[in-house]
């Protein structure tokens, strides 16, 4: 199915019908934001967690309880890009590639956003579903950061959370939006950056609920 | 004026403006033209090179640095 059809396909409750892979969740971020961290919260499981990047080279999946589904979550490697270089990449970008259909959760360290962004765009040009957690927020507000994760959503057009993953800050709203993940629509991501007003978008199966979207 | 980042001083700071050769390995970084970087570590014999762009460090090897050009703004005590 193209991605027109995808897109403009007429509010079916199952647009991604046939991989088996549409409730699984893939945990995506550079390395050192707090995936595993993320991980354990939204599983109860035990991926080492640690405050350096590159603890986690290779795959750990657990599963997450949410609207009376049970999910897979796979805690991916940490990765600067979807190019690999190194063999934490390879695995990330291997595993991105093996699960197009599933729910991508950017994770973003919200000290470092701009950072993240780059990776989030790659998983959004792969026309994944996609959903963004700004991690570590506890951290930037010690810092003084500020976070405007409505005009984040806005921009995107997909739907963004804080959370701080050691302390269980925002897991329940993370939870709550994963339903909402959806393809990003890049040209009108670009329009709004612009400053433009794209033109309404016909009607989505989902919704990332900012409520602007015209 | 003009250099690579390999000839920055200790705490000089620049924006980018020209990145030569492979540049996909530093964009990915956060090393893009435009961007402002200051350098804080230099290895001796070819060694890699730290800069601070935008709040986190990255360190290059000598070969890639040579290949980022700087417009230089100066010294800075704060961070680029």
């Amino acid at each position: 199915m193209g991605l027109r059809d995808r897109l403009f396909s007429s509010g079916s409750a199952a647009p991604h019908a046939g991989s088996g892979h549409e409730g699984v969740l893939l945990l995506i971020g550079n390395p050192n934001v707090g995936k595993s961290a993320l991980f354990n919260r939204l599983t109860g499981g035990s991926a080492t967690v640690s405050n350096y990047p590159g603890t986690t080279v290779d795959v750990t999946r657990g599963s997450l309880m949410a609207d009376h589904q049970a999910r897979e979550v796979i805690d991916v490697p940490g990765a600067y890009s979807l190019e690999p270089r190194d063999a934490a990449e390879e695995v990330a970008a291997r595993i991105v590639g093996e699960y197009p259909d599933a729910i991508a959760l950017v994770v973003l360290d919200a000290t470092r956003i701009e950072r993240g962004l780059y990776l989030l765009l790659q998983v959004l040009e792969r026309r994944m579903r996609t959903a963004v957690a700004v991690n570590m927020i506890d951290a930037a507000h010690a810092k003084g950061i500020l976070v405007d994760t409505a005009a984040l959503q806005h921009l995107l057009g997909l739907p963004v959370v804080t959370t701080a993953a050691t302390t269980g800050e925002g897991i329940k709203d993370l939870v709550g939006i994963l339903h909402k993940a959806q393809v990003a629509d890049l040209d009108a991501v670009g329009d709004r950056i612009a400053g433009k007003t794209p033109p309404p978008r016909a009607k989505l199966p989902g919704c990332a609920g900012c409520g602007r979207c015209g | 004026m003009k250099k690579t980042i390999t000839d920055l001083e200790y705490g000089e700071t620049g924006t980018i403006v020209e990145i030569r050769g492979f540049c996909q390995a530093l964009n990915s970084l956060g090393i893009r033209t435009g961007k402002n970087v200051k350098m804080i570590t230099r290895q001796p014999i070819k060694g890699p090179v730290v800069v601070i762009a935008g709040d986190v460090q990255v360190a290059m090897g000598c070969d890639l640095a040579a290949g980022v050009v700087v417009e230089i703004r100066g010294m800075s005590d704060g961070s680029a």
